[in-house]
């Protein structure tokens, strides 16, 4: 111990704070004895950084130590047991055990399948592990929530709710559902990883979704009311007279439900759509449309 | 011991225990609905809290941590089982199994 903590951190003197953690930082990852469990080696030098970083680390005794008034073991900590001596003496009693690991190395009826699978005691008890599964939902489905039936592999059929709003990505939890516990303890959880179809006209954007609704002529010149579809049925919506296409409007709480309550809202762009087949009436007053034809509809490109 | 000593000992709050429990990064011995942790949990609860505070690991990096110890746990352990059993065979048949792992190595 009769190394500087700066050099068994190897930093300079001068060193901040911050180069000091780093140092520590890099030489812990590396060394600590828990990442290294059969390297005897690495407990001394993980001991002698700690004890350097607990100088250092700390710019009180950093200063008491560079005017002398500790040395460079600071204050003595007791003992520290380290995890890896529990788990290389199996004082676990195999809660730790990670048998699934072996699945591949001897199975079946290799002599070896029972050395693998074989557990401490046998009678420990132990939480069943998760069960991994995805679904795929319509971007309705996700939206207004939906209760669907699912197959879990070796078991019956239940039902799965999929609360509104869920979105791409979420995943839902079955309590209860996962694999078996051992020696009677609880099963573990089946989780399901919910992949959301994307819609023809409905684009989600965050809590909002956008989308656009096509507008007659006479509608876009006169305004009215014009039913407009939702995620959840059909609304009455009042377009202004004179819209253009491309005129956005905002149905408030007609979003997605938000995770924390609440809805997102709707934003629904309109979109004219001329009359088909051609209106020769329409064709005519057009012709003779003077103010029309003066119109510069893209002055603002410049043309 | 019961939770409350167990957070007094490496003084964390009884949230972030549940938070470890619930991760499965601690698995508490239960019998009867009462759950009572070890001083091989303590160590474990240090290293974990070695992990997310100086070494600067996040919860999901610890979550690979720790599954990726405890399966280098569990093949050290029959490992040394395997050794033992091995060491304990005639040294004929040591060498043979030997020479076989080297060679298919």
């Amino acid at each position: 111990m009769s190394r500087s903590p700066y050099e068994v951190l190897g930093v300079g003197k001068d060193a901040t704070q911050k180069d000091i953690q780093s140092a520590y930082r890099k030489l812990a990852k590396k060394l600590h004895p828990d990442l290294n469990p059969g390297d005897k080696d690495a407990e001394d030098r993980f001991k002698a950084i700690s004890a350097a970083y607990a100088v250092l680390g700390d710019e009180d005794k950093r200063g008491k130590y560079d005017r002398g008034e500790i040395d460079e073991t600071g204050a003595e900590t007791p003992p520290r047991h380290f995890y890896r001596e529990y788990a290389a003496s199996g004082d676990t009693a195999g809660r730790y055990e990670s048998e699934h690991s072996f699945h591949d190395f001897g199975l079946g009826d290799d002599i070896f399948s029972g050395f693998f699978s074989r557990r401490g005691q046998g009678q420990r008890q132990a939480k069943g592990r998760d069960a991994y599964f995805s679904m795929e939902l319509d971007f309705l489905e996700a939206a207004n929530g939906v209760t669907k039936q699912i197959h879990l592999p070796d078991g019956p059929a239940i039902d799965l709710t999929v609360p509104p709003g869920t979105r791409d990505g979420q995943t839902l939890r079955l309590r209860g559902k996962g694999e078996p516990g051992l020696n009677g303890a609880p099963p573990g959880d089946a989780r399901i990883e919910i992949r959301v179809r994307p819609h023809p006209f409905y684009k989600q954007d965050g809590d909002d979704v956008r989308y656009e609704v096509p507008i007659s002529l006479s509608e876009a010149v006169l305004g009215g009311k014009i039913r407009v579809p939702t995620l959840d049925g059909a609304v009455n919506v009042t377009i202004p007279a004179n819209s253009s296409t491309g005129k956005t409007l905002r149905l408030k709480g007609k979003g997605l439900r938000k995770p924390g309550g609440g809805h997102g809202d709707a934003y629904v762009s309109l979109q004219i759509v001329l009359p088909e087949p051609p209106d020769p009436e329409l064709k005519a007053f057009v012709e003779g449309w003077t103010a029309g034809k003066a119109q510069a509809a893209r002055r603002h490109m410049g043309g | 011991m019961r939770d409350t000593e167990f957070c007094r000992t490496l003084e964390i709050e009884g949230t972030l225990l549940e938070l470890w429990v619930e991760h499965r990064w601690l698995v508490p011995d239960e019998q009867a609905g009462i759950r009572t942790f070890h001083e091989a949990d303590l160590a474990r609860g240090r290293l974990i809290l070695d992990l997310v505070g100086p070494m600067g690991v996040n919860e999901h990096g610890v979550d690979v941590a720790m599954q990726l110890l405890d399966q280098v746990h569990s093949l050290r352990g029959k490992l040394g089982a395997l050794m033992e059993a091995i060491r304990t065979q005639d040294q004929e048949v040591q060498r043979r199994i030997l020479d076989r792992a080297l060679d298919r190595r």
